[in-house]
């Protein structure tokens, strides 16, 4: 994944500019996660037939694989019930981009002219207003913090399964070599996501 | 902070022009205000864009109480003449803005709801400000594909938008043009750049020609006054539009 999002020499993004960016990074991590779900998915197909192959020898390897096909189901919609919630700090977020310039250009007008009632009961309205924004911003800030550590929890069950599905193969008699590669991918892949999912959950955008 | 400069009173009838920001940041086109006022009511005309929203409402508040401008008129769609129209209306949100029908569903893209617009038809309008009737008058491809300008009788006053524009250099703070032939030279190129079709002004300066103008008020550089109105309609009558360079 990509670290570092490129912007403009000597501007540094801040307030809702930066959450911004962090969205969309937590976005394209989300996007990588669904797609490497969906892989799982047809590992743990191919999985279930090989074992059914191997027979009694892969029994146990088998409930695994079905296991792990459901595990990646699960996965997936986890990460796409994120989608709904990153859309809506999108939204959010952008209200509070606007919001905040509007407000400077008001504050800058009521520098000018400080006498004015009506200019101040405008900028007082902004203020509630903004404040009602934040709130609503926060709350989808923990709802999408709570979301990642759910699918955070979901993944270290994943990894457990992969890691039986790697005993098990040591019982795979004839077809225990081709049931080591596949449980290591398994492995491989689900540590993939789990290393994805924990850069998310120490997103900067859930310190704001 | 803008200046104002009262360029014509009759009573509480007047006209007052905002100009030179001395403020502004320079990548930002610099651009002339008008504040139309008659018993007691404003219209501003071309209120200009987001970034200089403080510059004009201070301006505005040395003269006339802001929650007292009931309209704004916009000439066409440009940000330069009506980007800020968000905050105005946040200001005073029974603010009506009138404009080309062309542009009444772009220009909410700025502000605005449907009950906020006006849409001027081609062949224009009459616009009242306090009991004051002016004269929204055709200016369709001068730039703009649906453009107007305003006629005031009474005043001898004419908004003429981005006809009659001039890019200054920055010493030449005049209010009104001093020497024609020198000032011509800044609105050359922006009129042969920015002005689409030679019919239509072809057209225009024939209709212009026969009102009666005191002074005509671009939305950018000095305004003309006198004889220098018939000056400029009869340059802008020779000088061929609507070329890219040259
Ligand atoms: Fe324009
Ligand atoms: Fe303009």
């Amino acid at each position: 994944m990509t670290e570092q999002l490129t912007v403009a020499a000597g501007i540094e993004p801040k307030g809702s500019a930066l959450d911004l960016l962090h969205i969309v990074r937590i976005n394209e991590e989300i996007k990588a996660v669904v797609a490497v779900a969906f892989k799982i998915n047809i590992m743990a197909l191919n999985a279930i037939f090989l074992a059914k192959r191997a027979g009694t020898a892969a029994l146990g390897f088998g409930v695994l694989s079905n296991e792990l096909r459901s595990f990646s189901g699960q996965l997936r919609e986890t990460m796409l019930s994120l989608n709904g919630l990153i859309h809506a700090s999108v939204g959010e977020v952008s209200v509070l981009l606007l919001d905040s310039r509007y407000s400077s250009i008001f504050s800058a007008a009521a520098a000018l002219v400080p006498a004015s009632a009506r200019l101040r009961s405008v900028i007082e309205r902004r203020e509630a207003r903004t404040a009602e924004y934040r709130a609503k911003l926060s709350v989808l800030r923990r709802s999408l913090r709570s979301s990642v550590e759910d699918a955070f929890r979901l993944v270290e069950l994943g990894g457990v399964l992969a890691k039986s599905a790697k005993i098990e193969a040591a019982y795979g008699a004839s077809f225990s070599v081709s049931l080591s590669q596949v449980s290591g991918e398994f492995d491989g892949i689900v540590e993939e996501i789990r290393g994805s999912l924990d850069t998310l959950r120490k997103s900067r955008f859930f310190r704001g | 902070m803008k200046t104002t400069q009262t360029i014509f009173q009759d009573g509480d009838h007047k006209w007052v022009a905002i100009v030179r920001d001395p403020g502004r940041q320079d990548y930002l086109i610099d651009t002339n205000e008008y504040l139309v006022t008659h018993s007691g009511q404003g219209l501003l005309v071309d209120p200009g864009g987001l970034e200089i929203f403080p510059a004009v409402f201070s301006a505005v508040a040395t003269e006339f109480d802001p929650s007292a401008i009931a309209a704004v008129f916009a000439s066409h769609q440009d940000p330069d003449v009506i980007s800020s129209l968000a905050l105005w209306l946040e200001f005073n949100p029974q603010m009506r803005c009138y404009i080309s029908w062309l542009w009444a569903s772009f220009i909410p893209h700025f502000g605005g709801n449907a009950s906020t617009f006006s849409a001027i038809p081609d062949e224009g309008a009459a616009i009242s400000v306090g009991g004051l009737s002016l004269q929204a008058v055709p200016a369709h491809y001068l730039h703009s594909s649906g453009n107007f300008h305003l006629y005031d009788r009474t005043a001898k006053v004419f908004f003429s938008g981005d006809v009659g524009a001039a890019l200054l250099p920055s010493e030449q703070q005049d209010l009104f043009v001093k020497d024609f032939s020198a000032h011509i030279r800044h609105a050359e190129g922006f009129h042969r750049r920015w002005m689409g079709s030679n019919e239509a002004k072809r057209q225009w300066c024939e209709r212009i020609s026969q009102l009666d103008i005191d002074i005509l008020c671009p939305q950018h550089g000095a305004l003309y006054q006198g004889k220098d109105v018939q000056r400029f309609i009869d340059w802008f009558d020779t000088l061929h539009v609507g070329v890219l360079r040259g």
